[in-house]
């Protein structure tokens, strides 16, 4: 009746509270910072943070990585906040999740169905693409919204979905009611969008809006099971909480797969662009074992800047990603948190950099976009999604050296503006909801700005061919969007 | 030791965040007769302008950060203790009560804050994360705060932020707080509109839409004060 996961979640519990006690205080100004630092001295890791070269082309320091931050999931554990007791875990532990580890995930019913698989730096197969990111929506454009975001069945696999302003008008406060009610009315609204776009049977993957787990167990039950997804977020790398269990345990009554990530920051608890990654590589081998995720969901971000496009994330996320990648088959969906917001040249940069990183460094899946990094209402349209689908799927087969040369190129575009990025945007100034396309100023921008990375070693029309959905208007690349 | 001597070495025990050695060494700035507010400015505080200078270079990091804060607040207690009252309200930074609003437990922007203003002289009582409207109205009138600092990351705990103003505006205590807020989807707008007596881009700005709020002294009255200063 239950799979293994239960049991083993089961014991993981049973750990939060007998494991070692220890003020949280100690845990993240003490612990974390001391035992970073030292594995990294240990492995000769401190100082390789490579600014000339953000994507790493370096097996043996992707590996070196991998046996540091094998060793810190071992040393360390997870923390469980409402406990205040750390769930340590044993190799045996860690070796049976590698061992026990599903061959892929199958996500959506019918023939919306996508495969998820593990993948290899420079691997050909086209990881997925979930979309958008929880950037908060009006609720009158929500449906059109997201019915635009998967019109293109080769660009968009999955649905997460932007977040509600408001459920029927009221304002959603996180852990009421309305947050409850806001779950299922989420899922609802996502059901008929897909229905209206003609692909029902999409996997969902979470709802977008719930910050507690009050907004899962509202919109669970309208999307349960046929390989539908529950998202699980840790509040901080190598931290956990008891809402991260409910979410979990909601999801596998409900026959979800598990999705289910911490963030590691530079400038935070790791430290450093190094410690950060070497965080990211312990996450990514915890998670599966102590909150049993079907597929994680770890990235870094960039204290400072707000999201990871600059130069130390995008080497912290290749290197961290090129680690698992390389050793295990554990799959990733790894995020892009883009500054820039729609109708912007910088956010079709910061995305191309980003995606193409996560891509060849071995990234199963991804979700995107972090339009205007999430700060405003209404900053979405279905073009970054598009956009960022058209980057990811494209860049399957490229070598890291090839990346690394062209994300050379594009950084020194938009890397300054970076703590002052373009705001763009929003939807209805650059995308008509009716008609389900662009209007004329991002289309002119957006064939721009593609056929300007296309000119710099972009491989974007290798994923489709010479015909973008059927609808390339000449010869060159220029598409009818 | 000389008295530059023990200066020095307090400030690099407050860079360094070292609590112990910074509370020895400020014991010992006293007993040498050096003044508490030159042990202030020259030795405490130049420590917090180290490492809030290698913080924002990316060469220290919140750990230290909120270990230097730490030994700071500490180094304080120990000054105004040895001030007269009108020396110390002169010196004195201010009281901040600090949290993460309902709902939200990502607190890790609001860490490097609280951090930064106490490595800035302040003091900081800090709720933590997922905290109840009333908490903030409680803590602050139990500790006499200045400000009333709120940060969130989850638009669905933006609401709890005008809840915190409106709950301390209708048991009367307006004018008593300023009230500021932060985070990743709270926008200049949204501060201005909830009444929020200040908003900041980042840590940094933060700390000087503090000081400029101590300075101004009209909690809930005046216009409210935008810090960017990564705007173009």
């Amino acid at each position: 009746m239950y799979n293994i996961k239960v049991q083993r979640l089961l014991n993981m519990l049973d750990k939060a509270y007998t494991g070692p006690i220890m003020p949280m205080k100690e845990w993240d100004t003490k612990v974390i910072p001391k035992t970073i630092k030292g594995i990294l001295k240990k492995y000769g890791l401190t100082g390789t943070l490579d600014l000339e070269n953000p994507i790493n082309c370096d097996d043996d320091l992707a590996d070196t990585f991998f046996k540091a931050g094998w060793e810190l999931a071992l040393e360390l554990g997870m923390y469980c906040e409402d406990t205040e007791r750390v769930i340590k875990i044993t190799e045996d532990e860690l070796l049976e999740t590698i061992r026990d580890y599903q061959a892929y995930n199958i996500l959506g019913e019918g023939q919306d169905q996508v495969i998820m698989k593990p993948r290899r730096p420079e691997d050909p197969y086209a990881p997925l693409v979930a979309s958008s990111l929880g950037i908060v929506c009006s609720e009158e454009n929500y449906i059109p919204l997201v019915q635009g975001i998967v019109k293109y069945p080769k660009l968009v696999d999955v649905l997460h979905g932007p977040t509600l302003a408001t459920v029927f008008g009221r304002t959603i406060r996180s852990g009421t009611p309305y947050e409850t009610l806001m779950g299922n009315y989420e899922s609802q609204l996502k059901k008929e969008a897909l229905w209206r776009a003609g692909r029902p049977g999409m996997a969902c993957t979470g709802v977008a809006g719930a910050s507690t787990e009050y907004g899962h167990l509202g919109g669970a039950p309208a999307v349960a099971g046929r390989g539908n997804v529950t998202m699980s977020l840790c509040p901080v790398e190598l931290k956990c909480t008891f809402s991260n269990f409910h979410r979990i345990i909601q999801g596998l009554n409900y026959g979800h797969k598990l999705r289910v990530g911490a963030f590691s920051y530079i400038g935070g608890y790791a430290g450093p662009p190094e410690g950060a990654a070497l965080a990211c590589v312990a996450n990514d081998l915890l998670i599966p074992t102590v909150l049993q995720s079907d597929y994680t969901s770890s990235y870094v971000y960039d204290i400072q800047l707000f999201g990871n496009c600059g130069r130390k994330a995008v080497w912290a996320n290749s290197v961290s990603i090129q680690a698992i990648s390389r050793n295990t088959a554990f799959m990733r969906n790894k995020i892009v948190n883009e500054t820039a917001g729609p109708c912007t040249e910088m956010f079709m940069y910061e995305a191309a950099v980003g995606l193409m990183n996560h891509c060849v460094s071995g990234a199963s899946k991804t979700t995107q976009p972090r339009s205007a990094g999430g700060r405003y209402t209404d900053y979405i349209t279905p073009v970054e999604c598009w956009w960022s689908g058209d980057v990811f799927k494209s860049c399957a087969g490229m070598t890291r050296k090839q990346a690394n040369e062209i994300a050379k190129k594009i950084l020194p575009k938009y890397e300054e503006k970076l703590h002052a990025p373009d705001k763009g945007l929003p939807i209805k100034e650059c995308f008509d909801l009716q008609a389900q396309r662009p209007m004329d100023n991002y289309i002119e921008l957006f064939n721009r700005v593609r056929n300007e990375l296309i000119d710099l070693g972009m491989p974007l029309d290798k994923a489709f061919g010479e015909c973008y959905m059927g609808k390339v208007s000449d010869k060159r690349r220029t598409i009818v969007l | 030791m000389l008295p530059e001597e023990i200066l020095a070495k307090l400030s690099e025990a407050v860079a360094e965040g070292d609590e112990d050695a910074s509370l020895e060494l400020v014991n010992e700035a006293i007993a040498a007769g050096i003044e508490p507010l030159k042990i202030l400015n020259d030795g405490a505080g130049k420590g917090m302008d180290v490492v809030s200078e290698q913080y924002n270079n990316g060469e220290a990091f919140l750990p230290e950060l909120v270990l230097a804060g730490d030994a700071m607040s500490r180094v304080i207690e120990v000054i105004f203790a040895n001030m007269s009252q009108e020396e110390a309200a002169k010196s004195k930074q201010g009281v901040v009560v600090i949290g993460q609003a309902k709902g939200d437990v990502h607190d890790i922007g609001k860490n490097v804050v609280a951090a930064l203003l106490a490595v800035n002289g302040f003091e900081v009582h800090d709720l933590g994360i997922d905290v109840e409207v009333k908490t903030f109205a409680t803590k602050a009138q139990e500790v006499n705060a200045d400000i009333v600092a709120v940060s969130t990351l989850l638009t669905t705990s933006l609401p709890y932020m005008s809840d915190i103003a409106n709950y301390i505006r209708d048991t009367g205590n307006r004018e008593k707080y300023n009230i500021i807020v932060g985070g990743g989807p709270v926008t200049p707008q949204f501060a201005t509109d909830m009444g929020a007596d200040g908003w900041s881009r980042n840590a940094f700005d933060c700390v000087e839409l503090c000081k400029q709020l101590m300075a101004r002294k009209t909690p809930g009255k005046g216009e409210i004060i935008l810090i960017d200063s990564e705007a173009k």
